[in-house]
């Protein structure tokens, strides 16, 4: 299988997850709560859903803030995690997570017009 | 000898009808009708008394014509319509009819008829008259009446009665809907409630003088526009009373130019000279006014220049101010604000009279119908002299309103879709660059005004800074006298020194078009990030520094809001664009706004 970095990920909140099983996506929400193991943690979509994201190896550092998750969707609807990234909140504008997700069911509702998906067959 | 039908007289002139009348036909003369054909005017006689006002239908002329009703026949009417005059009188049109005996089978005059006088012998003989049949003039009223009539307004502020079947006078002929009215039919009489009527207007132009005046009459089917001119306004401008109701025959009927109306009919009437309008006492049935309200959350969703009919509470209300139109006149204004169960607020202008006498106090319910949208600041109404303003109408729309506001309503804020022009907030008319150009903005005789959100793609660097006179509020150009002075002839001084200031031309685009655009000093200082003493020096100093600013100002994206307006020089036509503001771009409120576009676009 390719690698989780070469296929499209596209970008989904927890309510499209379940569509998602066994595929790459990316996932952007609010930390919630940090397993104390380190390895799990829970983030909240802008619709206010929660979901797990489950990681390779503990965290080395302090989880907190809006996070962007690449990994694939567990058949329990978790997120496998490869990759993550922490937006930064102290500079700039604070990213609005329900903003966010507005415009992720426009992508969702209009497939059409945001083809994410073509690059994913080809 | 033949039998007349004593009493027929008496029943068709109080336009009870009767059917199958045997009359005698006493005397027939032609009246030249002028330009049309000529018509035959009959008296008849049942006997007991005579009718002079019979007319026989034009189609009927060759009876007369060809001798075949001559004075003394008897004959059988067997289709009549029993028509209302202005002043009251009824005429008899003859439809159909037939001569039992030719005026050489008759002796003479049958018995001694009196000549029958409106009101004589009321209710005498009622039992000549067949209750088991019922006259033929009510039995096309009815089905008229139960024709399915179009609707195309919602709300009817009263009730419906079972329908408007004759009762008084001037019935007798066709009652119709307003909305079965047609330019391909004549006969007819409405039965319908003023609800608006403009003063009178005057006019004055090459073609000569005049003066006109409009009404707007509704029933329960619909409502049209009504116009008189000049003989019409003196006849009928000081009868007609707002609020009353009317019988309206032979008006002229044509097709509506809709730019001068809102009223909701595809034609709309004329008086003429032959036009009727009787007060009608029974009125309980018409409708008061007919409104299609729109929620003032909704407002935000129409288009400018809509016509709407609104209802809210009046939460506050301004003074009257005066201003003077661009012709001169001086008008009073006055807007006050309206909010309803959407928890929505919106501006209301008021104009001329209505501005000074408005009363506000107590926070009545106001209902305008016909207000014009405005997307002045936001979105706005104004109720234009074709606008009816009802205040507390009785309607139960208002009252519903009322108990909403005085339970839960009055605590409300309200959120306003009329921004507050202090705010400072510009009226944002969003549009691409593209709509720009698709649209012609700029063409009219103002000068339009827009926001778009574009890109930098290039700079002219060129001439992109002059010397400007040095004081405080003077940007004029200063000349220099190469010895060290310049002079600015606006300030009819010279200075010592200058100031730069920047007049830069920027081209700008967005994914549907680009555009030539013009910058001065703040906004050209906005785009560059530098200000225009920096730049100056810097020209003078350190080109490369110079040109490095122009480089990092490209691509970068802002919100633009352009003055644009066709401008002429040396015959050539072309749109001049002017930036007024640069802004960066707030990508939330920009992402809101693409969100609600597409939700929009994905709606339709």
């Amino acid at each position: 299988m390719a690698s989780i970095l070469d296929v499209p990920k596209p970008r989904v909140n927890c309510s499209m997850l379940s569509q998602f099983v066994n595929r790459a996506v990316c996932f952007v929400g609010r930390v919630e709560k940090v397993h104390p193991t380190g390895k799990m943690f829970t983030v909240k979509d802008g619709d206010g859903s929660s979901a797990t994201v489950e990681l390779n190896e503990p965290l080395e550092e302090e989880l907190s803030g809006v996070v962007e998750v690449v990994g694939m969707v567990s058949n329990k609807g978790e997120i496998m995690a490869s990759t993550y990234n922490m937006l930064r909140e102290d500079k700039g504008v604070p990213f609005d997570l329900e903003l966010y997700n507005e415009a992720l069911k426009v992508i969702h509702d209009y497939p059409q017009h945001y083809p994410f998906q073509v690059a994913a067959s080809g | 000898m033949t039998n007349l039908s004593v009493g027929a007289i008496e029943a068709l002139a109080n336009g009870s009808g009767w059917n199958d009348a045997v009359l005698q036909l006493l005397n027939i003369r032609k009246i030249d009708g002028g330009s049309g054909p000529s018509r035959f005017r009959v008296m008849m006689s049942d006997g007991r008394h005579t009718l002079s006002s019979f007319m026989l239908s034009t189609q009927l002329n060759y009876m007369a014509e060809e001798n075949i009703l001559a004075p003394n026949c008897v004959c059988l009417l067997k289709r009549q319509v029993t028509n209302m005059l202005k002043d009251g009188r009824r005429v008899v049109i003859i439809l159909e009819i037939d001569v039992l005996t030719p005026a050489d089978g008759v002796s003479g005059k049958i018995g001694d008829p009196t000549p029958y006088a409106d009101g004589q012998n009321k209710g005498q003989h009622p039992a000549q008259v067949p209750e088991s049949r019922p006259p033929l003039q009510q039995q096309q009223n009815r089905n008229e009446v139960s024709q399915p009539v179009k609707r195309n307004l919602k709300s009817d502020f009263t009730k419906k009665a079972p329908s408007a079947l004759p009762d008084t006078p001037g019935a007798s002929s066709k009652i119709v809907p307003i909305a079965s009215l047609n330019p391909y039919q004549s006969k007819w009489t409405i039965r319908a409630r003023v609800t608006n009527k403009s003063s009178i207007r005057t006019w004055s132009n090459a073609r000569g003088d005049g003066k006109l005046f409009s009404m707007e009459i509704v029933d329960d089917s619909g409502e049209i526009r009504v116009t008189g001119f000049n003989q019409e306004v003196d006849k009928f401008h000081s009868l007609i009373e707002v609020g009353k109701v009317y019988y309206i025959s032979k008006g002229s009927l044509k097709i509506a130019n809709k730019q001068y109306t809102s009223v909701k009919n595809d034609y709309e009437m004329t008086l003429n000279g032959e036009s009727s309008i009787i007060p009608c006492e029974d009125s309980c049935d018409i409708p008061m006014v007919q409104c299609d309200f729109v929620s003032i959350g909704d407002l935000e969703n129409r288009d400018k220049d809509t016509i709407v009919d609104v209802i809210g509470v009046c939460k506050s209300v301004d003074e009257v101010t005066r201003l003077t139109t661009k012709s001169n006149r001086e008008v009073s204004k006055r807007t006050l604000t309206l909010m309803d169960m959407s928890g929505k607020l919106v501006t209301v202008t008021l104009w001329g009279e209505e501005a000074e006498t408005f009363d506000g106090s107590g926070q009545p319910i106001v209902a305008i119908k016909a207000a014009k949208l405005s997307d002045f600041g936001g979105r706005s109404l104004s109720a234009s002299f074709s606008s009816t303003l009802m205040i507390n109408p009785d309607i139960p729309e208002a009252y519903k309103l009322r108990g909403w506001f005085d339970k839960e309503g009055h605590t409300m804020e309200g959120q306003s879709l009329t921004e507050a022009r202090s705010g400072g907030r510009f009226n944002e008319n969003w549009k691409s660059l593209g709509d720009v150009k698709s649209e012609q903005l700029g063409h009219g005789d103002k000068a339009d005004y827009y926001t778009c959100i574009a890109t930098i793609v290039f700079l002219r660097k060129e001439n992109c800074l002059y010397q400007a006179c040095p004081s405080q509020d003077c940007n004029k150009k200063v000349v220099d006298q190469q010895n060290g002075m310049f002079r600015c002839e606006k300030c009819d001084k010279e200075f010592p020194n200058f100031k730069y200031r920047l007049i830069l031309s920027a081209n700008i685009a967005d994914y549907a078009d680009n555009q030539w655009v013009t910058c001065f000093q703040e906004s050209a200082e906005a785009i560059l990030g530098q200000n225009a003493a920096y730049l100056g020096q810097l020209k003078d100093s350190n080109e490369s520094a110079f040109d490095e600013i122009f480089q990092q100002a490209n691509f970068n994206t802002f919100i633009f809001r352009n003055r644009v307006k066709l401008e002429t020089y040396n015959d050539e036509s072309r749109i001049k664009a002017t930036v007024m503001e640069v802004k960066p771009v707030d990508h939330r409120e920009y992402s809101k706004r693409l969100i609600v576009n597409i939700r929009k676009m994905g709606a339709k």
